[in-house]
This record gives C-alpha cells, sequence and structure tokens, in this order.
C-alpha cells in the first residue's frame, strides 16, 4: 500500500509536460525530414528516437514517483558511478571522431559524458544545498565542488571532447556564482580561470580543436573545411526566409550540403524548411519552456530544489544557446547537441530525465506536512 | 546522511526550510531568465538577420550549391561537297571530366582514375595544375574520347568515383581521311586570346575552335549555339535530377564547290608519286573552285586536340613542307605560263600581229650576253601560235624587250599575277609582278634590261601562286572576265533554310581584247593538240584541250647545268607547270598543276591535269562510245 499526497497529482506539471510533448513533437518531425529519405538498412533515425522518447518518459515517471530529495543520499552512488563509466568509456570505449566516447550497451551506445552533465547538476545542488553560507562562499569552501567538477571535466576532456567538457565547466560557473560567493573568491577564481584558458591554449589543445576556434574567428580561411560547415549551416538557415522551403523541401539538407544534419545540425534543417516564423515558433515554446523552468525554481520549497530546478534549466539553456549560435554561425562548431531534438540517446534521455527532475520539484513544491494525504492501493 | 557529514567534515547543519535564505537567491532567479531573454533576442536578431534581412544572397547560394548549369555542345555543321557527298561530320565523343568542388581525395580518385585511362597518373596532375586558375566548380576535362569499355566501367563504377562526369560531345568525323585537308582545316581547344576576344558566353573554356581553313573561318556558320541544361546535384555532385533543358542548336551545313572525285583523283596521283605541290581547278565561268589540292597533305587526325610537338616538328622539318597551302601559299616563277601575258602585251601594244615571225637560231644575244632558249638548237623561224605551242623563248625575249618590263607587269596584273585572287582562305599570298619602281624601291638598284628578258619567259623576281595562274588561264579561256575563285556553294541552317547561295562574283573584265585573246587561245590549243605541242602527252580523246606548260628555274648554278636532271639535288630541280582548260571551243574548268621540282611540266605535271579532267569529264567522254556502239 503506497500512501500518495493528492497533492502531487493536482500539483502535476501539466504544461510543462505539454511543453515537452511540443518541442518532441517538432523535433521528430525534424528529425523524419533530416534524415529522409530512408536508408534501406537499418532503424530509421525518427523511430529509434521515438523509442527513446518512450524510455525517456518512462524514465521520467520513475524518477517524480519518489521525492527529489532522496537525490542528496543517492547522489554520491550516481557520481561514483557515472565516473566509473567514463572511465570505462576512456579506455574499452569505442571511438568516434578520434574520441573515446561511446560503451556499446548492444540496444542502443552510451555516451557517458551526457548524463555525467546532468550528474553534475545534481551533485553541485546537494553540496550548495547542505552547505549553506548566507555571506558568500569561501575559496576553501569551493574546493569540494572544484574537485567534484575537475575529475569529469578531465576525464571528457582527455576523450578528447572538447564542447562537452566547457559544457561541465559552464555548469560550474552557472550555479556556483548563483550561490553567491565572496569577492574574493570571484577574483581568485576568475584569475585562474584566465591563466587556465591562456595555459589550455598554448600546452593542452589538440590542433584540430585550436584549428576549429581559428577557423570560427575567421571562416573565410577555410572554406572547404570547418568554416564549410558553418557556411552550409548559414545557407540552409538564411535561405529559409520568412516561410521556409515547407517540410521535406529543404535542399541544403536533402542534398547533404549540410553537416551533420540530424545531429547538432538538426536546428538547421528546421530553419531552412519551416522559415523565420517556424523557427519562432519553435524558439518561442522552447524559451518559454526554459523560463518555465526557472520559475519552478522561484517556486521551490527547499534550497535543494531551487538548486536543482536552477541547474537542470540551464544544463539545457546553456546547450541549447551554444548549439543554436553555432547553427547560426556565432559560435564555432563544438559539438554541443540541441536538447531534446538532435538525434542521439544519450544526450535525450539525459534532458528527459532532467525535465522529469524539474517536473519532480514542480510536483513537490508545497510544504512538507501541509497538504492531505490520501491512501491508495 | 551519516556517512556524508563524516566525510564532509565542515559541513555546516541543512537548513530545513529557511525562507530568508531562498528569498535572498530569487532575485538572482529573475537575473538568469534576464540572460535566457537577452540571449533569445540575440538568436531573433540573428534570425531576422539572415533569414529575412540577407534571404536573398542565401536562397541564391543554396541555388548555387544544388543547381548545376551545364552546356551541352552544338553538333557542328558538317562540311558536304558541290553533289552533296558529306566530307565532314561528327560521331559523340565520350569525355571525362572532374569537378573538383565534388571530388573528394583527389590523389586515391586520380590514381584510380589512371588505371582506369591506363595513363600515367602525371598526365592527370597536369591537367589539373593547367587548371589553377579556373573555379573549382568549373568542370576540367581529363580524358577525351575514351573507349566503350571505359565508359562502361564509369558508368557502373561512379560511386567510387565522385566529381566525375562524363560528357558526350560532338567529335568531327572525316570521312574522306585528309582530304582537302589545307582546305578544311582542323579544330583545336580554344585559346586564352580567342576567349577573351569572343563575345561574353559564347565560348567557355573548354570549347573546340576552328584553328585553320573553312574550319576556323566559318567558325559562325558551323558552331551552332551551345544549348544548356540545369541539373540539381547532392553535395558529392550526383545529378539528382533534371530541373530544365535547352537543346543545343546545330551548326549550319556548309556545302562545298569542291568535287570529292576531281580532289581524290588529283591527291591520289600527287600523293602515289610523292609529288610535292598544288592542283586547282577552277570553273572558268564562275569561279568555283572544283579542286584545290596541296601537297604532302597534313593528318588531320594528329590536329584533333592539339598536335603533339614531336609530330610538328616533323611537320616543320619536312622538306616538302606540308604545313603550306601551295595553292595559295605557295609562290614561285610562273616560268613558260608567263608567255601568254607576254603575248598579250605584245598584241595589245601592236608590238607583234599573227603575221609576226622571228627567226630562233637557239639564243638571244642582248648586251653583252646570250640568253639561251630552251631548244639550243633552235626553233627556226616561228609565228605567235608556234611560240606558244613550243614556247621558244627566243620570240617572247624580243617581244618582252619591246614591250619593256611596266607594260608587262600591267598586262600581268590585269591577268590577276601579283594581287590576292579573294579566294575565302587564309594567309593567301599576292605573289609578284616586277616593275623598274618595284626594283628600286626594294633593291635601291636600277633596272638592266637583260631582266626584262627574263621576265619575259616568266622567270628572274616574278612569282606566282597556282591559283592566280588558273584565274589567268580562266580568264584567257573565257574572254577575259575575272572572276573571284569561291569555294562554298550555300550555307544551310538547321531547319533547310539556305542562308547563303552561291553568287558569282566579276572582278573585273578585260575589254576589247576578245582579238588577241583568241590568237592566243589558238596557241594554247596547238600545245595539247598540236602535232609539235609541249603537252601533247595530256590529249584526251573526245576532248578539246587548251593549255600551256611550264618549267620554273629554281637556281641558275653552272654547277648543275650539265648534270642529268636526275643527278640535280631535289632542291635545285626546277619547278613543273601546267596550266589548261576545256573544252577549248566552249570552255568550263580550267586546271593548273604545280610540281615541286618536278622538272618539265609536260612530263611532270600534265598527265595530272589529265587525270583531273578526265574524271571531271567522265560522263561526257563515255557517252559518244555509247552512241557509236548503238549505231
Amino acid at each position: 500500500m503506497i500512501r500518495i499526497d493528492r497533492r502531487l497529482i493536482t500539483h502535476f506539471d501539466w504544461t510543462l509536460l505539454l511543453l515537452i510533448l511540443l518541442i518532441c513533437g517538432m523535433a521528430l518531425l525534424n528529425l523524419y525530414s533530416a534524415s529522409y529519405p530512408p536508408k534501406a538498412w537499418g532503424m530509421p533515425p525518427y523511430l529509434k528516437q521515438s523509442y527513446l522518447f518512450l524510455m525517456g518518459f518512462t524514465a521520467i515517471l520513475f524518477i517524480i514517483s519518489f521525492d527529489y530529495n532522496e537525490l542528496i543520499f543517492w547522489n554520491y552512488p550516481f557520481y561514483v558511478t557515472i565516473i566509473g563509466l567514463l572511465v570505462f568509456a576512456f579506455f574499452m570505449g569505442q571511438s568516434a571522431g578520434g574520441a573515446q566516447r561511446w560503451i556499446d550497451l548492444g540496444f542502443f551506445r552510451l555516451q557517458p559524458s551526457e548524463p555525467a552533465k546532468l550528474m553534475l547538476v545534481i551533485t553541485l545542488s546537494s553540496y550548495y544545498a547542505r552547505k549553506e553560507v548566507i555571506n558568500g562562499y569561501s575559496l576553501k569552501q569551493l574546493l569540494a565542488p572544484i574537485v567534484l567538477t575537475t575529475i569529469p571535466f578531465l576525464l571528457i576532456l582527455m576523450q578528447p571532447d572538447l564542447g562537452t567538457a566547457l559544457m561541465l565547466a559552464i555548469i560550474f560557473i552557472s550555479m556556483t556564482v548563483f550561490v553567491k560567493l565572496r569577492l574574493s573568491t570571484y577574483l581568485t577564481l576568475g584569475g585562474a580561470a584566465l591563466f587556465a584558458v591562456v595555459f589550455a591554449w598554448y600546452k593542452l589543445l589538440k590542433p584540430y580543436q585550436k584549428q576549429r576556434v581559428q577557423t570560427f574567428l575567421n571562416p573565410e580561411n577555410d572554406p572547404m573545411g570547418h568554416g564549410y560547415q558553418i557556411m552550409q549551416s548559414k545557407i540552409a538557415v538564411g535561405s529559409g526566409g520568412k516561410f521556409g522551403k515547407g517540410y521535406l523541401e529543404g535542399t541544403q539538407g536533402h542534398l547533404h550540403f549540410l553537416p551533420e544534419r540530424h545531429t547538432d545540425f538538426a536546428f538547421s534543417v528546421w530553419c531552412e524548411e519551416w522559415g523565420f516564423f517556424g523557427s519562432m515558433f519553435f524558439l518561442g515554446i522552447y524559451f518559454f519552456m526554459l523560463l518555465w523552468g526557472l520559475r519552478v525554481a522561484m517556486h521551490a520549497k527547499d534550497r535543494f530544489g531551487m538548486l536543482l530546478a536552477y541547474g537542470v534549466t540551464m544544463l539545457i539553456f546553456w546547450q541549447a544557446i551554444i548549439n543554436i549560435l553555432m547553427v547560426l554561425g556565432f559560435l564555432p562548431v563544438v559539438g554541443i547537441p540541441l536538447p531534446l531534438v538532435s538525434y542521439g540517446g544519450s544526450s535525450l534521455l539525459t534532458t528527459l530525465l532532467a525535465l522529469g527532475i524539474l517536473m519532480n520539484v514542480r510536483m513537490r513544491r508545497f510544504q512538507p506536512g501541509k497538504g492531505e494525504e490520501v491512501d491508495t492501493d | 546522511m551519516q556517512k556524508e557529514r563524516s566525510f564532509f567534515k565542515e559541513i555546516e547543519e541543512i537548513t530545513e526550510y529557511d525562507g530568508s535564505a531562498l528569498d535572498l537567491l530569487r532575485p538572482r532567479l529573475l537575473l538568469a531568465a534576464g540572460i535566457i531573454i537577452v540571449f533569445a533576442a540575440l538568436v531573433f536578431c540573428r534570425l531576422w538577420f539572415l533569414q529575412i534581412s540577407n534571404n536573398e544572397e542565401f536562397l541564391s547560394k543554396a541555388y548555387n550549391n544544388r543547381v548545376r548549369v551545364r552546356e551541352l555542345a552544338a553538333p557542328r555543321g558538317h562540311i558536304l561537297d558541290r553533289n552533296g557527298v558529306s566530307l565532314v561530320t561528327n560521331r559523340p565523343s565520350f569525355n571525362v571530366l572532374l569537378v573538383r568542388e565534388d571530388s573528394g581525395n583527389e590523389p586515391s580518385l586520380m590514381k584510380r582514375l589512371a588505371k582506369v585511362f591506363d595513363i600515367d597518373v602525371a598526365r592527370l596532375w597536369e591537367r589539373i595544375r593547367e587548371a589553377e586558375h579556373i573555379p573549382l566548380h568549373i568542370p576540367i576535362q581529363l580524358q577525351e574520347d575514351i573507349n566503350w569499355e571505359t565508359l562502361a566501367y564509369l558508368e557502373n563504377h561512379k560511386h567510387e568515383f565522385p566529381g566525375i562526369r562524363i560528357e558526350v560531345t560532338p567529335r568531327r568525323v572525316y570521312h574522306y581521311g585528309d582530304l582537302a585537308a589545307h582546305l578544311i582545316g582542323y579544330l583545336g581547344t580554344i585559346s586564352k586570346r580567342e576567349l577573351m576576344g569572343s563575345v561574353e558566353g559564347e565560348y567557355s573554356g573548354r570549347d573546340k575552335i576552328g584553328k585553320m581553313g573553312l574550319e576556323k573561318l566559318r567558325e559562325r556558320d558551323l558552331r551552332g549555339e551551345k544549348g544548356t541544361s540545369f541539373a540539381e546535384v547532392n553535395a558529392r555532385g550526383f545529378q539528382q535530377q533534371l530541373l530544365k533543358r535547352v537543346d543545343p542548336l546545330p551548326g549550319r551545313e556548309l556545302h562545298l564547290t569542291l568535287d570529292v572525285k576531281m580532289q581524290q583523283v588529283a591527291e591520289e596521283i600527287m600523293n602515289s608519286e610523292d609529288k610535292s605541290g598544288a592542283v586547282v581547278a577552277l570553273d572558268v565561268n564562275t569561279g568555283r573552285v572544283l579542286t584545290l589540292v596541296s601537297t604532302p597533305p597534313i593528318r588531320l587526325e594528329e590536329f584533333i586536340g592539339g598536335i603533339s610537338q614531336k609530330n610538328w616538328d616533323t611537320y616543320l622539318n619536312n622538306i616538302k613542307k606540308p604545313l603550306i597551302n601551295k595553292a595559295v601559299q605557295g609562290v614561285y616563277p610562273p616560268g613558260s605560263t608567263y608567255k601568254m601575258i607576254t603575248a598579250l602585251a605584245g598584241l595589245e601594244e601592236g608590238v607583234i600581229d599573227l603575221e609576226s615571225v622571228y627567226y630562233c637560231p637557239g639564243y638571244h644575244a642582248f648586251g653583252n650576253r646570250i640568253y639561251r632558249c630552251w631548244k639550243w638548237s633552235g626553233h627556226g623561224a616561228v609565228n605567235l601560235t608556234r611560240a606558244i605551242a613550243e614556247s621558244c623563248d627566243v620570240y617572247f625575249y624580243q617581244v618582252g624587250q619591246l614591250v619593256g618590263v611596266d607594260t608587262l607587269a600591267e598586262y600581268a596584273k590585269k591577268l590577276g599575277l601579283g594581287v590576292k585572287t579573294g579566294l575565302e582562305i587564309e594567309h593567301e599570298k599576292a605573289g609578284l609582278v616586277p616593275t623598274k619602281k618595284w626594283k628600286r624601291d626594294r633593291h635601291n638598284i636600277k633596272w638592266q634590261e637583260g631582266e626584262t628578258l627574263s621576265i619575259a619567259i616568266g622567270q628572274g623576281y616574278n612569282l606566282v601562286t597556282p591559283l592566280q595562274i588558273t584565274v589567268m588561264t580562266a580568264m584567257l579561256a573565257n574572254g577575259g572576265k575575272k572572276y573571284r575563285p569561291q569555294i562554298v556553294e550555300k550555307v544551310v541552317n538547321p531547319n533547310g533554310e539556305i542562308v547563303e547561295r552561291f553568287e558569282p562574283e566579276l572582278i573585273e573584265e578585260l575589254t576589247g581584247m576578245d582579238q588577241h585573246i583568241r590568237l592566243i587561245q589558238e596557241g594554247m590549243y596547238e600545245v595539247v593538240q598540236g602535232k609539235r605541242g609541249t603537252a601533247r602527252i595530256a590529249k584526251i580523246e573526245g576532248l578539246d584541250i587548251a593549255g600551256k606548260t611550264g618549267t620554273a628555274q629554281v637556281v641558275r648554278l653552272a654547277q648543275y647545268k650539265h648534270l642529268k636532271e636526275e643527278d640535280i639535288p631535289y632542291k635545285y630541280r626546277d619547278h613543273a607547270w601546267f596550266t589548261c582548260y576545256a573544252p577549248a571551243d566552249k570552255p568550263e574548268i580550267a586546271v593548273t598543276v604545280l610540281v615541286e621540282h618536278g622538272l618539265h611540266g609536260s612530263s611532270g605535271a600534265s598527265p595530272i591535269a589529265k587525270a583531273v579532267l578526265e574524271t571531271y569529264f567522265a560522263d561526257r567522254l563515255i557517252a559518244p562510245e555509247v552512241a557509236e556502239n548503238k549505231e
């Protein structure tokens, strides 16, 4: 006999669910076009992605069934597992594009760096929730979060996957700045970061990574290489015009001028086929979902819930905005997917889990002990 | 929870619910929302910029990405003879093109292609290097005219050759080999200079253009109009669908005045006897060119697609100079064929008449020199008819001496020497008709009267082309009408419409000379038909021919004078001339033969003219026999 608080049902976040379903619907529609015409063999990506959506929603159901505060306890086993998977992927994983990123699970290939992002959000939320400092954190108090971030950061950087590693750094910064630091901490960390960037540029970055940045800064120098991808993406988006070329009518995508059209450049396909107004509609819903996430954080009942909701929202936001700005030619090609839209199981499941946590926080926004409790079978 | 607490020793108590602490963080959430909105606005502006403001630019870029505009070569106009026999037509040639923008890994691609073509890979790279200045999306030609096997292989494995395309272009077929090669000319890839000089859009880099002869002169008629196809391609350059196609318009048919059979006969004899020289046949009443031969021939196949350096050198070093069209570019002393001019000048100037008789002892003394007649034993007493028939030099020495060099030059010019005939051909030579003034201007030396004697018998400074001599003969045959020689009978559009038709072009007419011309005709009649004529061997049963032989001295070196003819080195032997017209009573055709270093007009040149005439009159020569048999 499970006792379920009735408020869990009355407080269920139907708006968020609707937003997610809308975005997922558009994503599947787009994916069908981005992988059109279907190949003669293998499962078409849109179908595979549909199954993953179903899996993801099942996971959401699972995750909202218990209180998010349980995560404070589950956090460390989760953390250790992810680190283990990253290490495993580094030594035994499959390579793609020169990077050791994948673990083959048979039905799908897990990219542990994706759940690592969510894991970091939970870990940092959990740490900052437990250790509350009103006057701002000192450097010493930040030692643990820095270490907890650096371990997966380095593991992912060594794969090498610069984009995802930077994503971890961005999550760390977003969350740490949010919980308030001392001025001295800001200065010290800022100086260290600057040093790290300079050091990384000269000592750490692989030539291809440097080239990507350089290409971004001066795309005309390399029209057939990395600049080519950005150029083709801009052409795809720009040629969409006001109303787009029509569904399944995008020439840039279907004639393969657009690279990675169902993964990193999926949004480009959408822009080409649906035009300015279609893109506005999609972005409107997407950004509304993000703002809704912040609203969830705003109404969270406790510090952990707020940090989780905020962290999860920023996780999705930063990935989305980096991907979109890359597609629109504002950022270098970094290999960050557009959450929910880019094809890829690890990213999709991670994002849906993150959104599940968001729903969880929303559902349990009421004060404990103040609501009615209902018995059910 | 206990565990963690011991792990992070300095962790403080988790606040159960601290409303004030949460309220402190809430403004930060608003700040985060602000950041999200700012980024959203940035994306909005960027999308506006790309999709609304610059939509047209990107639309055209997308269009250029996917649409390949290809030129469709127009079949070049056919070239036919006067009876509609095809001389030059087209066949499809399959060429392999490379679009460098679409080809992936070029080194491996080139290696595989070289294997398919069975050539050295360096040659492919050379083609690519040559095209360095051409934009990447413009196809370059790797191999021309591949065979069926190669074609089939490439078509079946086209997915292994990204960026490779097969193009079908018309290629010239020469049905009669090198027949009239100098006249027809050949095609070659358009040069940079020709491309610059053409109207924008008419030609592109790999086009073939007429480089010589009628192919060059009639380029406008023969080229036709290119078609265009608009095809959609994917990023690897493979065609997806045809969007639009404008068919090419074939070039116009060029019907020549040339007679294939006569041309063939003339070329065969010249070539089989390994003779270097020219044969020209004109319709005396219209100026139509029926035959125009220059030997040795050029091999057209060697010129298609650019002649190799080795072949070119062979041509250049050949002492028989095959690259020169000897019918219009070769200039020679006219030899005794000039004597008609001397005769006409003498008659017109009243120096001689039919009754005038000179005695030929075999030489003529003038000043302190002896001028020899070709017949050392002498002709005895000769009148005009005999002088022409037996080509007596002494007779013409005296006539020439009496009229003077400038008057001779005047009549030479009237009969078409010293000026271009105006035939539609390149680099025609005007030859040279010397005058006193010319010598003063050219050599700054006073004219020697003795030189007039050499001029009077067609030696010395005189230089003429075989075509000019033919025009002269035609004028003597038709009573003094000078027609411009023409080679094009008609030009026909692909729809059958005739856009240009042959029209005789009378340049000049000698008036009031009929009587005197008739006297010269009589002499020329005796040359072939007479008992002692110099060209009796050219006689044809059933056809009266009038003509004149000639021998053009190449050198007058004493050391060769007394050698047997066969022992004189080839390049010092005399040129042989024979010019004639037929039928003698109602002239239709004039034929001239020049054989370089052929020694004697009678033996070296006249049999060839005879064969050409026999071909021309073939129907009429057989007819009387048939008629006789019936009786």
